[in-house]
């Protein structure tokens, strides 16, 4: 039952971190509450069996993603919000949409709760870097081609960063800041 | 070994998708609609994972695979947004996203 008392506690904190993102006014507290759910959805992942897949969650997402998002908050320094109204017209609707859909997947999942076939296997291999790179490289007949994948994905992130690049620099061509940039 | 119930695990996920949603609905600062997307996405590799976990043998870990690309995307999809934003930002000076309204004029 320890696992139990551990997914309460690690939920109970992912969801007030989360709606705290949506309450939230400056991006900065926003971050660091997304952080916060990160981080403890980091722990839901260890809990079962899933070592690696934690270590990536806090190291790509609550590590790498968010220092970037934290820092270009931090670089545009107005970008306060401007307390515009969240319980207008439209923003009760978007409430409404996003607690429907949620209620009617919630629905969903509740009816799992009896059926046998759908429990969590405890015979399941663990997800640790042996045997998720052994998955991922592995060369056997009955590997399902993962290594391939992981190379179209390094070209999709290599794609982004000159995407960023070029989206981010198109400001320097313009002649305000080349004459700036002249003496 | 003892684990945590999958319809618990489905319905954090849920709920976390759901705020994440209604965060980019609601919200209309740019920087809180990206983070609405990054917990839509985290929401989502949750599920994959707890259902990767039904699974046995070599399926578990190919389900436990799975969420790793989708972190690539996720990064991707960050560092193409940010760019945007501060592409945005430059040309009209705000975040707000009531104020984008040049197709409308």
């Amino acid at each position: 039952m320890i696992a139990q008392v551990y997914f309460w506690i690690f939920a109970a904190i992912a969801v007030a971190c989360a709606f705290s993102v949506l309450a939230s006014r400056h991006p900065i507290n926003g971050a660091m509450a997304l952080i916060g759910t990160m981080v403890s959805l980091a722990g839901v992942y260890s809990l079962i069996a899933s070592p690696f897949l934690a270590t990536l969650q806090i190291l790509v997402y609550a590590g790498a993603i968010m220092m970037l998002v934290v820092f270009v908050i931090m670089v545009l320094n107005s970008a306060k919000d401007h307390y515009t109204p969240m319980l207008d017209g439209l923003g009760a609707f978007g409430f409404v949409i996003a607690a429907l859909i949620g209620v009617l997947v919630a629905r969903v999942f509740v009816g799992l709760d009896g059926k046998a076939s759908v429990k969590i296997n405890p015979s399941a291999p663990r997800g640790d870097v042996e045997a998720i790179s052994k998955t991922l490289f592995g060369s056997g007949m009955h590997t399902g081609g993962w290594a391939l994948l992981f190379l179209a994905i390094g070209l999709v992130l290599l794609t982004a960063i000159v995407g960023a690049v070029l989206l981010a620099k198109r400001h320097l061509d313009t002649a305000e800041t080349s004459t700036e940039g002249g003496h | 070994m003892d684990t945590v119930p999958l319809f618990q695990l489905q319905i954090l996920s849920a709920i976390l998708f759901a705020a994440g949603l209604a965060t980019v609905l609601v919200r209309r600062n740019l920087f809180f609609v990206l983070m609405g997307v990054e917990l839509m996405l985290n929401a989502a590799n949750l599920s994959f994972l707890s259902w990767s976990r039904v699974q046995a043998g070599a399926a578990t870990l190919e389900g436990q695979v799975a969420p790793l690309f989708s972190i690539a995307i996720a990064a991707a999809e960050a560092c193409v947004g940010l760019a945007m934003l501060l592409a945005v930002f430059r040309t009209r000076e705000t975040l707000d996203t009531d104020a984008y309204s040049k197709m409308k004029e």
